[in-house]
């Protein structure tokens, strides 16, 4: 179904979205370490002045090409508690970014810097080609910013909760109401849009934030941990409208979320990040491919030994034999996997048992971290500042 | 900054139209202080007809009850007094718990989506103080109005006029807004409802007892005294109050309500100045 969103932005962003984003350690190492920001203010002087009398007057025109850059972005909170230490990346128009990790990796804090409701400490970040801390206005004007609390205000009707966010984002009237219907509509609200907010399920109020973040075409939507506490089916729903808006819209998201799974479905890129750094980012197949691929498992009737065969395979990496099955490990397992059917049947063997599995980003994580996403979910809280969203706010 | 304002107390007023039973402890307190309070307590019957048996003469006790009645500044009954009083109080405690919905704003993350919307900051502060005015004027008229059904209740002079009745809401509206303004901001501030019931009653029954709302400060010690000729809600309730009795006023009672009333405005713009350097500083980026 196609439905009739435009995308406000235009394409001055200059949008490459295949090879334009780096991140963490390689990010920090290119851009001379500590050096950098004092070299930028350096070669930057003329546009900053520029930039100042532009605070005055108004925002101007975007400053930068990438939809959102952060160059050694840090937060530390009161009592010295990094939340997020030295972190940069880029995302570009179109693209959909993820930020992977635990509760109280610095996720949530990121986003709260990019979209100007936590100060910066150190370092830069810009978004829609605004810099965050000289233009929090121009900032706010261009994002739409879907939080992870269930913020929609209950007393009221779901229509009443999207008509007040296109008023506080100065959409009005008959746009307003258009849009409104457009986005109930893509959020399958249409029905409930007359009830109060308070009779909704936890993923009717989810989908209401989303259109309550969309009602004013933002350039940049940050959704953090949107399918937090929603079941499979709804989870998948919202993966499937996230999509849809970044596909017929070229919508930019920044999501950030726990669940590895949601980030392998959805992004284009991700991040994980952990205590407050960056510890890899790449597209999902990517990270998973630095593991070495899949593992083809094979059981074969007793004959010779096929180790060597095997590693003849092109892209195999690994066999292991264990009595008559054999361990492969091999980048995409189903590409190979003609190939080495032909070769053992030609062998006059038969096969008892095959099977082979991809790797996940929850063993990503387990390699780069040392420890499973999942168990330090389950296990480990971060402090109250992270967790506690009365303290989070201010 | 006018447009969001006006969406985010209309936001506000939706919900408090559409919960009847948050106005109803405002009757309650109106309806208690006016009917049960104000009737069981009447001075000019304290007025003694005899003293150990001997019976005092008529023009003696007409001549005390007149005295009584100037110290409640010639108000035919304790209710025509107390109304205003009355109704200053409902304002105080309507302005000083106003800001319990931004708290809960705080509290479930409402206000964080605020403050990434662009819009002036100072429009979810403004918002906090103008839906607390419309409250107010509604408030003073409900109690108002039940002060007049009260048996023996308030009676108005002849000579009160709808002039009379402006100038007696302007002065609960200044002290509304003097009161909204400091509160809203503190409210802003506070992350537990809990923490604002504490700060409130700290304040608010110490603000009460202090002024002049409930009985006249003339029977009050002079350091009692010095506090309440100060105390905005002895300014309020006895500039309603002049009208209240009076009606049309003399040159010197025009003057006592003119001071009254630039004493409420004055201290309103000046609350209203700190409230918003406050809240601006409260939402901040942290």
């Amino acid at each position: 179904m196609q439905h009739a969103i435009s995308p406000r932005n235009g394409n001055v962003h200059g949008a490459n979205p295949t090879a334009c984003w780096k991140a963490g350690r390689d990010s920090q190492t290119r851009r001379n370490d500590g050096h950098h920001a004092s070299t930028d203010s350096d070669l930057a002087s003329d546009a900053q002045v520029v930039a100042v009398y532009r605070w005055e007057l108004s925002p101007g025109e975007p400053e930068t090409a990438k939809i959102i850059e952060a160059e050694h972005l840090t937060k530390i909170y009161k009592g010295n508690v990094t939340a997020v230490d030295d972190i940069s990346f880029e995302v570009d128009e179109g693209e959909i970014f993820g930020f992977l990790g635990p509760n109280g990796a610095g996720k949530t804090t990121t986003i709260k810097m990019l979209d100007t409701l936590a100060t910066i400490t150190r370092g830069r970040a810009s978004v829609a080609g605004y810099d965050v801390r000289k233009h929090p206005g121009a900032v706010r004007d261009s994002i739409g910013v879907v939080p992870q609390e269930l913020t929609a205000d209950e007393e009221l009707k779901g229509v009443e909760n999207l008509m007040l966010s296109a008023k506080l984002h100065h959409v009005r009237g008959e746009e307003a109401k258009k849009r409104g219907d457009e986005l109930l509509k893509l959020v399958d609200l249409e029905g409930a849009a007359g009830r109060k907010v308070k009779t909704y399920s936890g993923g009717m109020r989810r989908r209401l934030q989303l259109a309550m973040g969309l009602i004013h075409t933002p350039k940049v939507l940050f959704l953090d941990e949107p399918t937090l506490g929603l079941d499979i089916q709804t989870r998948k729903n919202m993966w499937d409208y996230i999509q849809k808006l970044n596909r017929e819209n070229k919508l930019t998201v920044f999501m950030t979320t726990h669940y590895l799974e949601e980030a392998d479905s959805l992004c284009n890129r991700v991040a994980i990040i952990d205590h407050g750094t960056i510890k890899v980012s790449g597209s999902p197949s990517e990270l998973k491919e630095r593991l070495g691929g899949d593992i083809l498992s094979i059981q074969v009737s007793e004959g010779p030994d096929l180790t060597e065969f095997f590693r003849t395979i092109p892209d195999v990496s690994a066999v292991t034999r264990v009595g008559e099955a054999y361990r492969i490990k091999l980048p995409r397992a189903e590409r190979a996997l003609p190939a080495i059917l032909k070769g053992v049947t030609d062998k006059g063997l038969a096969i008892k048992e095959i099977s082979f599995t991809k790797p996940t980003l929850d063993q990503v994580f387990l390699e780069i971290t040392g420890k499973s996403m999942r168990d330090e979910d389950e296990s480990a809280r971060g402090p109250a500042w992270q967790n506690d969203t009365t303290e989070r706010m201010n | 900054m006018i447009d969001e304002t006006i969406a985010l107390t209309a936001r506000a007023l939706k919900k408090w139209v559409r919960n009847p039973a948050a106005i109803m402890p405002s009757i309650f307190t109106a309806t208690f202080y006016l009917a049960l309070f104000g009737s069981s307590f009447n001075p000019i019957n304290l007025v003694p007809t005899q003293i150990n048996g001997i019976q005092i003469p008529s023009t003696m006790i007409q001549l005390l009850k007149t005295a009584f009645r100037q110290s409640f500044g010639g108000a035919p009954t304790y209710i025509t007094y107390l109304t205003a009083g009355v109704i200053c109080l409902v304002l105080v405690f309507n302005m000083a718990f106003g800001g319990i919905d931004l708290v809960e704003d705080r509290q479930n993350g409402f206000l964080s989506t605020l403050l990434a919307d662009p819009i002036p900051r100072a429009s979810i502060y403004f918002s906090g103080v103008l839906q607390n005015l419309v409250k107010a004027a509604f408030l003073a008229i409900l109690a108002f109005t039940i002060a007049l059904f009260v048996p023996n209740g308030l009676k108005l002079p002849s000579s009160f006029g709808v002039v009379d009745l402006a100038g007696v809401f302007s002065a609960f509206i200044l002290l509304a807004f003097a009161l909204s303004c400091i509160f809203t901001a503190l409210a802003l501030s506070l992350r537990r409802i809990d923490s604002l019931v504490a700060v409130v009653n700290f304040l608010t029954l110490p603000l009460i007892f202090t002024s002049s709302a409930l009985f006249p400060a003339s029977s009050f010690p002079d350091w009692l005294k010095a506090i309440a000729e100060v105390n905005p809600i002895s300014k309020a309730s006895e500039a309603a109050r002049l009208l209240i009795i009076n009606g049309s006023l003399s040159a010197s009672q025009l003057s006592t309500f003119t001071n009254d009333m630039v004493y409420l405005a004055v201290l309103a713009v000046v609350l209203a100045a700190l409230g918003t350097l406050a809240a601006g500083r409260v939402l901040r980026a942290e």
